[in-house]
């Protein structure tokens, strides 16, 4: 009697959890994480060493960060192509700070991030007020973050970082990654934000409908600031930690942040006309960016064609959900037929 | 001679059974009207037979064809939707000829070429619109009227379905339209009418077959039926026309007072509304209700007047301070405005009164639950589940989850913007009773409707407005001619030529 039931119980578990699946976008992009992970500890000694999978969590830290996000802007039909330039003006700015004005390294790190939300806040104002659309202005804002962090440098990198400020980039804690920490934590906080708080709802209010949204009675232009302020707050905390990863301010930094961050949020079930998605997929989708890069340098592909294979497998990851659904269309046609 | 034949469809949707072994056919030379309630079937049948949705079960035919055989047949069936789908930013001529090698026009094209073609069936179905003119540059009736003809452009056709033409067009647009359609009828083409307008089903229908709950209820030659057995065969209830909705309890306490209020659509325009009042607002399409509301409610820009809430002065161009002093505007453009498409219906249920529903900082799902679950409940809501996207609902059901939310801030001021286009009657009178027990409650309540009848069974005063300005107010118990007169704008024609 007993067998029988528990057999019972498991089978419909079973069913739930294949609904469950079938239904949730993130659970197979999670899946799908997972499974190229399996795949490439099958077929790369190196994949599961300690030393691959930190320096492999360090790189998914950055582009998470940036990637969550960037989903919160792709969340009400917005973008931010400026992200890296934020990150790198934010990082050269408090690195400035910590060597030729010689402040407190913590201080410095500090006022970079206060400069990041007012780079945000510029992004969002003018989107707003200007009434413009947010990928053309950001377009021409990142031009202008990167001519002044140019002018700052000219050109040259910021070194001699104070070595304190260095475990937030290279340390570790019980041999995870302080970058990859703080990224949990940024993700934790946001998702809390976008589920949980009243704010969060009215995001996807807006996504859905910004018209519908502003006849509720939501206040979009603001919320649509706040949006890009958080946003170039972690962007700033990404270029930061970079700064404290590398040792040094660099100009270069952070040049494939907004195009990655953006793939990212698509690869993890994000619209981009908005109000569809969630930052946990954002999450996973820059895990599995991240993870082809690794993987391919781990397979020897050839240095000329990594950036071509990665890109193309990219590509791939995007049109994942695309062709299940068209797969799954075409077996109901064939089914029909018969 | 049938012409379009189904039989048996079946089709089933996720804890639904949208339509249940339906039998129809549809002969040539005949105006065959559908009717029923909201969720019926109606717009089910209809995917079925232009080929959008797959029918589980049953066979459907057209010229004898099946359509499992050859999909091509569905190109026999014209169709025009309820939503106007046009390219706004294209001309009316482009539009007329999408796609481009269907009209047998190749490679280039030549706008001279386009207008010659244009021209005659602008004629024929009396769009009095320049062929080159933007389509978002003419009025709403113009676009239904073209939205016809482009389903018609074309010689290869049998059958026209039309899905609720007349939703946003007046009268004497209507009119125009049906002579239209009675032409068709005359050339041999079979013709599907759907309508929540009874009496338009009994001007101009040969045939009618009533829906319920997916299921095919009745059918009948029209010379043998009338509107009561109709209304019965729909909803089992019958229908008093008789009865009036207007508010009993008409406080003295002025609520709303608006002073010479002129912006984008309108112009100094004043009026009162009372505690426990319905205001009726009646025009022609275009004549500046609902751009006069918006400008009240903040949504819409405003040039210059008052506003004055209980004595208090109004803030005027900020919906969020409008909708936290009770304010809500009921939009008419529900699919656009109202609802938030890809959200449950939990979640389109709640999105006004998160604040009810929070356990300090965070949204409690359970109380967001059990307040999504009352409004189901009491307004009626038919949907699968809590969980499922409102765009799935009919129509009638996503603005019951529309009232429903806003009745949860407790209002003290509604704005129903033609709160029953495109839905059935029963529901309608449902809406009518809810707009009744709301004003008697103490909410002050504003009815925009192009339907005379509407305006007049639920408002306690009307006000006529024509071309963005007041035309006349009159009480409920004045006759149907004076108002029509007001909102025709003879009256200001009359003082014009004093």
């Amino acid at each position: 009697m007993n067998d029988v039931k528990t057999v019972g119980v498991k089978k419909k578990t079973m069913k739930d959890i294949m609904g469950i699946i079938s239904k949730n976008s993130t659970v197979i992009i999670g899946c799908v994480l997972v499974l190229m992970m399996i795949v490439a500890t099958a077929f790369s000694p190196y994949f599961l060493t300690l030393f691959n999978i930190q320096s492999l969590l360090r790189d998914i830290a950055f582009i998470g960060m940036v990637a969550v996000a960037q989903s919160l802007l792709l969340l009400i039909g917005e973008l931010d192509l400026s992200v890296g330039k934020i990150a790198t003006l934010s990082g050269v700015f408090g690195g400035l700070l910590m060597t030729a004005v010689g402040w407190n390294p913590f201080v410095s790190l500090v006022i970079g991030l206060i400069s990041g939300i007012i780079f945000g806040l510029i992004n969002g104002l003018l989107v707003t007020r200007l009434r413009l659309n947010s990928m053309v202005t950001t377009i021409g804002m990142q031009a202008v973050y990167s001519g002044i962090t140019l002018v700052i440098t000219k050109g040259k990198a910021i070194t001699n970082i104070p070595d304190s400020i260095y475990f937030l980039g290279k340390g570790n804690i019980a041999n995870i990654p302080v970058p990859f920490i703080i990224a949990v934590i940024v993700a934790i906080c946001i998702v809390f934000f976008v589920r949980k708080t009243k704010t969060g709802r009215y995001i996807y209010a807006i996504g859905n409908s910004r018209e519908a949204a502003k006849i509720m009675g939501i206040k979009v232009d603001s919320i649509r600031v706040l949006l890009f302020g958080i946003v170039g707050f972690i962007s700033a905390l990404a270029g930061i930690l970079y700064v404290a990863r590398l040792g040094s301010a660099q100009a270069s930094v952070g040049n494939n942040w907004p195009m990655n961050s953006i793939a990212a949020c698509v690869i993890g079930g994000v619209l981009l006309t908005g109000g569809v998605g969630s930052p946990v997929g954002a999450l996973i989708g820059a895990s599995i960016i991240c993870l082809i890069s690794n993987v391919i340098v781990l397979f020897g592909v050839n240095v000329y064609w990594q950036e071509a294979v990665s890109g193309f497998v990219v590509v791939i990851a995007i049109a994942l959900p695309s062709i299940l659904s068209i797969l799954r269309e075409k077996k109901k046609i064939r089914i029909k037929g018969e | 001679m049938k012409v379009l034949e189904a039989q048996e469809i079946t089709k089933i949707f996720p804890g639904v059974v949208a339509l249940d072994a339906v039998d129809i056919s549809f002969n040539r030379g005949e105006i065959h009207c559908i009717v029923g309630e909201n969720g019926a079937g109606k717009s089910t049948l209809i995917k079925c037979l232009t080929g959008v949705y797959e029918p589980e079960q049953g066979k459907i035919q057209i010229n004898g064809i099946s359509v499992s055989k050859n999909r091509k047949m569905f190109d026999r069936v014209a169709y025009v939707p309820q939503e106007i789908d046009l390219f706004e930013h294209m001309t009316v001529a482009e539009n007329l000829f999408i796609p481009f090698n269907r009209a047998g026009i190749h490679g280039v094209i030549n706008q001279k070429e386009l207008r010659q073609k244009a021209i005659p069936i602008l004629e024929r179905f009396n769009i009095d619109v320049e062929p080159e003119t933007a389509v978002k540059d003419i009025p709403v009736s113009q676009r239904q009227l073209l939205q016809i003809a482009r389903a018609t452009a074309f010689e290869g056709y049998d059958v026209l379905m039309l899905d609720e033409p007349t939703t946003s067009l007046t009268t004497t647009d209507s009119e125009k339209l049906f002579n239209i359609v009675k032409q068709l009828k005359d050339e041999g083409k079979a013709i599907i009418f759907i309508s929540h307008k009874l009496d338009e089903v009994f001007e101009i229908g040969d045939r009618i077959t009533v829906f319920c709950n997916g299921k095919k209820v009745a059918d009948a030659s029209i010379n043998d039926v009338d509107i009561p057995w109709v209304v019965t065969q729909m909803t089992g209830r019958s229908l008093n026309e008789k009865e009036v909705f207007f508010s009993q309890k008409v406080e003295d306490e002025v609520l709303l007072k608006v002073e010479h209020l002129t912006g984008d659509g309108f112009e100094d325009i004043s009026f009162e509304l009372k505690k426990g009042e319905i205001l009726g607002f009646a025009g022609l399409v275009g004549a500046g209700r609902s751009e006069l509301m918006q400008g009240v409610f903040g949504f819409r820009n405003v040039y210059s007047g008052k506003i004055t809430y209980k004595g208090k002065k109004w803030k005027i161009g900020d919906t969020n301070y409008s909708v936290n002093h009770g304010m809500f505007y009921l939009t008419e453009e529900r699919r656009s405005q109202g609802i938030l498409a890809n959200l449950s219906v939990r979640e389109n249920a709640s999105i006004n009164a998160l604040r009810q529903v929070r356990n300090g900082m965070m949204i409690s799902r359970k109380k967001e639950r059990t307040l999504a679950k009352e409004v189901v409940a009491s307004y009626g809501i038919k949907t699968p589940s809590l969980e499922k996207e409102i765009k799935f609902l009919s129509g009638g059901n996503q603005q019951k989850v529309i009232i429903g939310r806003s009745m949860c801030c407790n209002p003290n001021i509604l704005i129903f913007d033609e709160p029953t286009k495109g839905i059935d009657i029963g529901a309608k009178v449902e809406i009518y009773f809810l707009m009744k027990c709301l004003a008697e409650q103490g909410i002050g309540i504003i009815l925009i409707s192009s339907e005379m009848d509407e305006v007049m069974k639920c408002s306690n005063r009307i006000i006529c407005l024509y071309k963005g300005r007041v035309a006349g107010t009159l009480d409920n118990n004045e006759n149907k001619e004076e108002i029509l007169g007001a909102i025709l704008g003879l009256n200001v024609a009359d003082r014009e030529e004093k």
